[in-house]
């Protein structure tokens, strides 16, 4: 069980305590709902440009980083599809710091013209670094793309395309700024070394002054049943063909993602999994299988990605990987295999308990899907799932006609 | 109306509080650490072997012998090793480095009596199956041939042969070829001579139960597990003479650069200052180089800098990744940079902060069971005692820019440093 407890401030910021006293440190999260699906799609990549705006400085703290170095506090932040998330852990003695830096760029970033010119050169160069000059870098946009038809699931956070980056003016930013940014559409999240009262005074000293902005968020349009089986194939200069399969499945709230989750570690969690043991290691088809989940909160992929033994051609591996998903829809997983995914889950939870960065981040996470209070909620819906759940998931899930798949050839 | 522009008062970083392993011994004389730390029943155990690739007569076998001790043992087979581990939900892991061989377990300590049997077995009977082993091999080259894909690996490569010359460990000279040209044989007896009691000693940490060193002198303290102590071989460092190197790679979009030259060990006086003025310069997020490489002229995603500590030896390097088109801008700007440290004296202001933020990471390298093992073995691997963290500490609060600027004019010499480009 994990204990933590809850307030709202009259701005409508939600304020998450999770006291952890075994460590010296604090985290101080803040997590803004808006992710790159909320972004229009002939401007994308918003959320993630201003991920790196946001460390441009404010007019009050014309350099965010100084203060925070100088309390010896770290931080960082991540743009995911569902939302931004800003975190900084000091040392518990400098505390303030933290809500003194963060209240202040929730409140008004010093935008100019030149700094958003240096940020879009830098995303320009990371866009780079991951998609352009990486073996297999444009796969996620590939894949992205042919599963998603209306959904903005459909393009990366870097962005659809990147002159939507290049082109991004410096209204734009402004609007979008002040179009997501506000107490009523973030939750800040504390854990470590805290205590409640002097969380709930501090938030209230440094936050309760941010006018609540009213933030309404235009409705995602939801992506239509697929009807047919859709394939991709390219070429690319990689040393090895790779496999990409998605099936759309239910969203992170519904009991199917949880089946979902433990179906894929029955296929190839661990190397006693079964696509490792049976398609890399006895038949030697893939040097590399996985299944996994998107992770999204709407409705997501389950996803089957492996590189090619030498020799295997994609119908033979395809063959492969369909035998292992039709075996998980005629045939009952022994109580034994589904007990040894479920064990592995409670370890890690446990594990999890001993970071307390870690322990902020999931619990933003589970407060941007809706209520942090889902933490404790996952490991009994996962024990009440049965072996036959995985059987009619399987089912529903695994069809030719729910799949997109992407041929990832390797150039000779 | 609170007023924003003040900031609230910054209270210097406590010392971490420092918990020290009781070290003791098996009945065979295997060293074993206990640091006993955090809320969790949970363990984690460090097998630790002088196994590493500094012993090894033909390529790949240090790190190929260690990958294959899960691939089957005596009892068990690699398949049951896997399903035993996961059900426990356990995880092991298998790590060669340049002078150590590594099986290391996290697990839940209620099941630790169901786990090392296995661990014992795997340790001291693996089997080296043939047909395992060619089936790990060629992942592994699959996986060799991907890596080498990446400019920052081609990058990195010929930075480490330009520093050491093309025969020596610190070299990484492996070659596609290298894993055919290898046999089971060759790691059954690379793992006869490093895999005993003679050249192992144990790192245990975690909220640990009280009967674990009964446990591990049951597996692990046995009388016959013995052999010959591993002789560490000197090994010459070659520099090679020619300071520029370019490694092409046609249709890469970004180049990789290393920037860098042989520095002093970690048993040196100069180390612990030389991590403040690699901090400056590039060891951290508002860093000289992000600063004015990423921040102020936009050339890239991420640049930084470090100073790695091996046993043998010591390297300083900046690594980065831009286009094509800002390298030759880039690589001024690193010299620029360092020209500045050996010209100018570091400013309080900036000089205090970096000091402050090194504060906070040292705490952070204290925070909990596993960083506090981890920080053990920093100095503990490398015959050094927590002394050093003591002068680390007081040379925080008392280094001046004077003798940074004395450090840059010893060591940032523009004329001793390699420059090595990866790209199109």
């Amino acid at each position: 069980m994990v204990k933590f407890y809850r307030e709202q401030l009259e701005n409508g910021l939600q304020l998450i305590i999770y006291p952890d006293y075994s460590t010296p440190m604090v985290a101080l999260d803040v997590c803004y709902h808006v992710g790159a699906k909320n972004e229009s799609p002939e401007r994308t990549g918003f959320a993630h440009l201003f991920e790196h705006l946001m460390f441009g400085g404010t007019k009050n703290i014309p350099n965010y980083d100084d203060a925070l170095q100088q309390a010896g506090g770290e931080n960082n932040a991540y743009t995911t599809n569902d939302l931004t998330n800003y975190y900084l852990t000091v040392p518990k003695e400098n505390l303030e710091i933290g809500f003194w830096l963060e209240s202040d760029r929730m409140l008004e970033l010093d935008f100019s013209q030149e700094k958003l010119d240096i940020q879009k050169n830098v995303v320009i160069e990371e866009f780079k670094q991951r998609n352009l000059n990486q073996p297999y870098g444009d796969v996620w946009p590939l894949l992205r793309e042919l599963a998603y038809k209306v959904h903005p699931y459909q393009w990366q956070t870097i962005g659809k395309d990147i002159s939507h980056i290049e082109d991004a003016s410096l209204q734009e930013v402004k609007d979008f700024f002040y179009r997501f940014y506000a107490p009523d559409n973030a939750a800040l999240i504390l854990s470590g070394n805290v205590d409640r009262e002097e969380c709930l005074h501090l938030a209230n000293k440094w936050f309760g002054s941010i006018p609540n902005r009213n933030v309404k968020k235009a409705a995602i349009p939801m992506e239509p049943e697929q009807a047919n089986f859709r394939e991709m194939t390219v070429e690319r200069d990689v040393p090895d063909t790779a496999l990409y399969m998605a099936f759309h499945m239910a969203g992170r709230t519904q009991r199917e993602y949880y089946i979902c989750d433990l179906i894929s570690d029955v296929l190839s969690n661990g190397n006693s999994s079964r696509m490792y043991q049976r398609l890399i290691k006895e038949q030697k088809l893939f040097i590399e299988l996985d299944a996994y989940l998107s992770g999204d909160h709407d409705p997501g992929l389950f996803i089957v990605s492996g590189k090619l033994a030498n020799g295997v051609t994609i119908e033979q591996a395809k063959k492969a990987v369909w035998i292992e998903l039709k075996s998980m829809q005629q045939e009952l997983v022994p109580t034994i295999e589904l007990e040894k995914v479920k064990n592995k889950l409670e370890a890690n939870l446990i594990y999890s308990q001993m970071n307390y960065l870690h322990m902020a981040q999931e619990l933003a996470n589970f407060e941007n899907i809706d209520r942090a209070e889902r933490i404790n909620e996952q490991i009994d819906i996962y024990r009440s799932v049965a072996s036959a759940d995985l059987l009619i998931t399987a089912q529903r899930i695994f069809s030719e006609s729910n799949c997109s798949q992407l041929n990832y050839l390797a150039k000779k | 109306m609170i007023d924003r522009t003040i900031q609230p008062p910054i209270y210097e970083t406590k010392k971490p509080l420092i918990i020290k392993p009781v070290s003791s011994q098996l009945n065979n004389d295997i060293p074993v650490h206990f640091l006993q730390a955090g809320t969790q029943e949970v363990t984690r155990l460090e097998f630790i072997f002088d196994a590493g690739l500094w012993y090894e007569d033909k390529p790949l076998q240090a790190v190929l012998t260690n990958a294959m001790m899960q691939e089957g043992s005596a009892n068990y087979s690699g398949a049951q090793i896997a399903e035993i581990f996961d059900f426990r939900g356990a995880y092991i892991q298998f790590v060669a480095d340049h002078h150590l061989g590594t099986i290391s377990l996290i697990s839940l300590n209620k099941h630790l009596h169901y786990l090392l049997p296995i661990v014992e077995d795997l340790i001291k009977r693996p089997s080296f199956d043939a047909n395992e082993f060619e089936t790990l091999a060629k992942r592994r080259k699959q996986r060799f041939l991907l890596e080498n894909e990446k400019v920052k690996v081609l990058c990195q490569k010929k930075f480490s042969e330009v520093l050491f010359g093309n025969d020596h460990p610190y070299s990484h000279t492996v070659t596609v070829d290298d894993f055919d040209r290898l046999a089971s044989s060759d790691l059954a007896n690379f793992y006869q001579r490093s895999y005993h009691a003679a050249n192992c000693q144990i790192m245990a940490s975690g909220n640990m139960d009280v009967s674990l060193l009964e446990l591990l002198n049951k597996h692990f303290g046995d009388l016959n597990w013995g052999g010959v102590k591993q002789f560490q071989q000197k090994r010459t460092i070659q520099q090679l003479q020619e300071k520029q190197r370019r490694v092409v790679k046609n249709e890469a979009i970004q180049s990789a650069i290393r920037v860098g030259r042989l520095m002093v060990k970690k048993d040196h006086p100069d180390y612990v200052g030389l991590q403040v003025l690699n901090t400056v310069l590039g060891g951290y997020f508002s860093s000289r180089l992000m600063m004015n490489i990423r921040e102020e002229k936009g050339y890239t995603y991420g640049i930084g800098s470090s100073v790695m500590s091996l046993n043998e030896a010591g390297y300083f390097v900046i690594a980065t990744e831009t286009d094509k088109k800002y390298v030759e801008a880039t690589i001024t700007e690193i010299f620029l940079e360092l020209r500045k440290l050996r010209e100018e004296l570091i400013p309080e202001a900036e000089l205090s902060r970096v000091c402050q933020y090194l504060l906070g990471e040292f705490v952070r390298d204290f925070d909990g069971p596993f960083a506090q093992a981890q920080s053990f073995r920093a100095v503990n691997d490398f015959g050094l005692g927590y002394e050093f963290y003591e002068q680390y500490y007081q040379l925080l609060k008392a280094i001046k820019p004077e003798d940074l600027q004395l450090l840059a004019q010893k060591y940032f010499d523009e004329d001793d440093f390699y420059t090595v480009i990866a790209g199109a």
